[in-house]
């Protein structure tokens, strides 16, 4: 039989622009949708006079991005399923007054004097009634078969209900000591650098590690330039956003807190089976059901960790405003879509990453700070990024279909 | 019966790549009369209709059509075209919107229009004319979901006739009928014949031919082997033309020797999950050795899919008899479990259930036995990766890398990415349905010397085909089914194709035996 068997052969190392090259386009939905993050800066950049680009400002976009975020990271997972919540936003909301209501009321007759215990708890509740209600929802959509639009809907005008009770129609504070230093919070410069020095020191040896362990199964090595230029490019990011932040009050708590999530969950999609078992159940249910996958068990488990994260964005939300109020969360699960979907996400399911929805998020925060500086009136706010989210899918859809 | 030929298909040929799916096929059919048309699974009946009905545009295929004396010249994307000119299908698979009336399914797309609204009474009044001409006994205010199979089909005939259908294709009528409904189809047929509409029938059921039929064309390998006057044919005569032909050195053979009995069913009855008053088994019984291929043939429609679908856990409420492994009696649950359990089953529907086509060979190969390469949370995907290339290697699988998408393989290639998907796991038992179906030759024959080297290993393969050669060539024994049951097991020395199709279409072995 001439049968060749080309799996792994060796092939002559290209140059490195062809190994960028390469590497682009078969990539090319993360690229584009980079490439349109830096146009909009650059947009912005333009029309403010520079402005948009101070230490403070980019400070505050970071910022700002981070409750939806939160959220989005959730939402890549919930979607690649096949499922969607549209609950996020009040549960975030109803988090953070459950979260404010312990602080100013409960543990302030507990123990006025004990604000980082008090804190702490707060934390811990505020994150348990998130996990308890994504356990509730989990529980019907996955187990009971009732579709997660239906049960998170029901899940949204419940959630409006129990933060009406919960504040009775009032603002709450939640301003204390400690509680606000997690959104509020700035970490000192020399920690910053730190953490940068850290992360690069990792990024470095994660790349030698992986290429030593593929020596050792014998696989063929990665372009050495391409990967280190790969490295040294997204050093130099995190290195120069420490820089730029530090100029003005340091590293803020909740983008280094967004961070670690947005770590952690980006290996779990890729590198355990949970992750994996959510992309082959969207990909094709039937073939991950003939495959031995649980797949009540793994939507149950998806619902939970999206409680788990609405928990933390809700906690970042109230030390963020300093207030738990009726409004809280209103709106915030569209923004989680829209991020997620304009990360490359597909409402079909199967497809999406933790990456791209932080960019996608980053360009939601990047419109909302950049429109808000050139005085852009709120009801162009929504025109301009209701338009950039369908023509970012229809570039989608048109490269994919012209490639 | 006049000689006026409505239809007059001259030297069509259709080829895919890889396959030429109908060879010269010639057929005429006259005016008002009930043509049959027969042949095996994969014969090119289907590919013929699709050509009538628009989905293959003309100039799709070489050769011509002449319909109602000038040539059918069917557009890309013609479907609708076709049913205006009058040629109408009835599908297997019934396509009525359930919710609605029979009224609404019979004028859907083109409902009566007065002043810019729906005129439902002129639709209804219609829709009563219509059935009340063919004599389908349904009420036009019905709604669909709420009728039987035998309604539903009346509606879908009607639906066809109220277009003006000049041909009724009707494809597989029966294959969900009751005894009843058949004879009540068999009557409407003959109506419709009084009334001067020709209706090419298309059946696996062989004495449906002898029933109503006026004449009838046999394929074979997508070539015409013959078109005969009914009264002419026997059943013996039909199959002999449907697999006459000489086997060709497409298989390899192995040589092993398959030893101790190791997988037994015995009795099996069961039911449909989702409609336990359905029985899917009527009483199946058979063994597997140790290191043998055992081939199960049957009609479509016969069982095959919903058997080895019970076995493997994920299919049918087992209601009776028992199914041992290595002499242990054994319950499989699910996929999971039949995995643990050493069983392993390549899926009938490669894109549908095999693959998840937009991820990449190596997540598909290690998909199902992820286990094997994680601790408690972590994937060591330099394991995965290490494991999936060897799979991919011993099967030969032609890709640049692992990484490339599944679904830019060819159909061969993504076969063998489920098959070594499902030899990951080490099995004892492999059930391959239909591993081979729509894969060009070349890669059906590295499917066979694998499923030979496996044999040589000691895996035990059951295979389903629905080609009597690919059977014939491959298996050790075939176990043929014919509606549920287990007819015979058949030792390879004593399997012809003409007995195989006797037993399979239900007359009685000894016709063909003898």
């Amino acid at each position: 039989m001439a049968v060749s068997t080309n799996v792994n052969t060796p092939k002559p190392s290209a140059g490195l622009g062809a190994e960028l090259g390469k590497r682009f386009r078969s990539n090319i939905q993360t690229y584009t949708i980079i490439l349109a993050l830096v146009a909009i800066w650059i947009l912005f950049a333009v029309l403010t006079n520079g402005a948009f680009f101070t230490a403070q400002n980019v400070s505050n976009l970071f910022r700002q991005m981070t409750v939806t975020s939160f959220l989005a990271i959730g939402m890549v997972f919930v979607i690649v399923t096949g499922n969607i919540d549209l609950s996020v936003g009040k549960l975030a909301g109803f988090v953070s007054v459950v979260a404010a209501y312990f602080q100013a009321n409960v543990w302030y007759q507990m123990m006025p004097d004990q604000p980082l215990i008090a804190a702490t708890l707060s934390v811990i509740i505020g994150v348990g009634v998130g996990v308890l209600f994504g356990v509730l929802q989990g529980y019907i959509i996955a187990f009971l078969n009732v579709p997660a639009f239906i049960v998170t809907l029901g899940g949204m005008f419940v959630l409006n209900g129990l933060i009406l009770l919960v504040t009775q129609g009032k603002t709450i504070p939640a301003n204390q000591p400690y509680f606000s230093e997690i959104a509020q919070g700035y970490l000192p410069p020399i920690a910053g650098w730190v953490i940068a020095a850290i992360v690069v020191v990792f990024l470095f040896w994660n790349m030698f590690r992986s290429r030593q362990s593929r020596a050792r199964h014998g696989f063929e090595l990665p372009n050495l330039g391409l990967e280190l230029t790969v490295t040294i490019f997204f050093s130099l990011l995190v290195v120069g956003y420490v820089y730029w932040v530090n100029q003005y009050r340091g590293v803020q708590t909740p983008v280094l807190l967004l961070a670690i999530t947005a770590m952690i969950m980006a290996y779990v999609s890729n590198n355990t089976r949970f992750g994996r078992y959510a992309y082959a159940i969207g990909g094709n249910r039937e073939a991950a059901r003939l495959s031995g996958i649980n797949i009540r068990r793994s939507i149950f488990l998806i619902f939970v960790l999206m409680g788990l994260l609405s928990g933390i964005a809700g906690i970042v939300l109230a030390s963020y405003v300093g207030y738990g109020t009726t409004a809280a969360g209103q709106g915030y699960e569209l923004d989680a879509i829209a991020s997620a979907i304009l990360g490359g996400t597909s409402t079909l399911g199967g497809v999406g990453t933790v990456f791209g929805a932080l960019i996608g998020s980053l360009i939601m925060s990047s419109l909302t700070t950049g429109l808000q500086m050139l005085n852009v009136a709120p009801a162009w706010q929504y025109l301009v990024k209701g338009g950039v989210l369908v023509l970012a899918v229809y570039a989608d859809v048109y490269f994919k279909k012209n490639r | 019966m006049s000689d006026d030929i409505i239809l007059d298909i001259r030297n069509v040929t259709k080829r895919f790549p890889g396959v030429t799916a109908l060879d010269n096929v010639s057929i005429q059919i006259r005016r008002g009369e009930i043509h049959g048309l027969c042949g095996e699974n994969g014969a090119g009946k289907s590919t013929l209709m699709k050509i009538l009905s628009g989905v293959y545009p003309h100039g799709d295929y070489e050769g011509t059509i002449i319909y109602d004396g000038k040539e059918l010249n069917l557009g890309v994307g013609a479907i609708r075209q076709a049913r205006e000119e009058g040629i109408a299908i009835v599908y297997q698979e019934l396509t009525l919107v359930p919710n609605m009336t029979v009224g609404e399914n019979v004028f859907l797309g083109k409902e009566p229009v007065e002043r810019g609204s729906i005129d439902w009474n002129k639709l209804y009044a219609d829709t009563r004319d219509i059935l009340a001409k063919y004599r389908l006994d349904v009420s036009p205010q019905s709604v669909v979901k709420y009728l039987g199979v035998g309604k539903m089909q009346m509606v879908e005939i009607a639906k066809a006739l109220s277009e003006n259908a000049k041909i009724l294709i009707l494809d597989e009528p029966t294959s969900a009928l009751t005894e009843s409904e058949i004879d009540k189809l068999m009557e409407i047929l003959e109506n419709l014949r009084s009334h001067g509409v020709t209706c090419i029938y298309i059946t696996h059921k062989l004495e449906e031919f002898f029933r109503i039929t006026d004449s009838v064309t046999i394929l074979r390998d997508g070539k015409t082997v013959a078109t005969l006057p009914t009264r002419e044919l026997t059943q013996e005569k039909l199959v002999s033309y449907m697999v006459g032909r000489e086997m060709k050195e497409r298989f390899p053979r192995g040589h092993r020797q398959p030893g101790e009995v190791i997988f037994e069913v015995t009795d099996l009855h069961a039911v449909d999950p989702n409609e336990t008053s359905r029985k899917v088994l009527n009483g199946v019984t058979f063994n597997l050795r140790r290191g043998e291929i055992l081939g199960i043939a049957g009609l479509m429609g016969s069982g095959r899919t919903e058997l080895v679908t019970t076995i493997f856990g994920e299919y049918g409420k087992i209601t009776g008899g028992s199914i041992k492994l290595e002499g242990q009696e054994i319950r499989v649950s699910d996929a999971r479990d039949a995995m643990h359990k050493g069983i392993s089953l390549v899926p009938e529907d490669r894109k549908g259930q095999g693959l998840v086509l937009m991820q990449s060979i190596l997540k598909n190969i290690s998909l199902a036995n992820l286990d094997q390469f994680s601790g408690f949370m972590r994937i060591d995907g330099d394991a995965e990766l290490a494991a999936a290339t060897q799979q991919a290697k011993a099967l030969a699988v032609k890709a640049p890398n692992l990484q490339v998408r599944v679904d830019s393989l060819s159909g061969g290639n993504q076969q063998k990415v489920v098959i070594a998907k499902w030899l990951l796991s080490n099995p004892k038992i492999l059930i391959m349905d239909d591993p081979t179906r729509g894969i060009d030759v070349g890669a059906k024959y590295e499917i066979y010397k694998l499923m030979n080297d496996l044999a040589e290993r000691g895996v035990s393969i059951i295979m389903i085909s629905s080609e009597l050669e690919e059977v014939l060539g491959m298996s050790d024994r075939i176990m043929v089914m014919h509606e549920g049951r287990s007819t015979r097991t058949l030792e390879i020395a004593e399997a012809s194709q003409e007995r195989i199709m006797a037993l399979a279409t239900g007359i009685a072995d000894e016709l063909v035996a003898a």
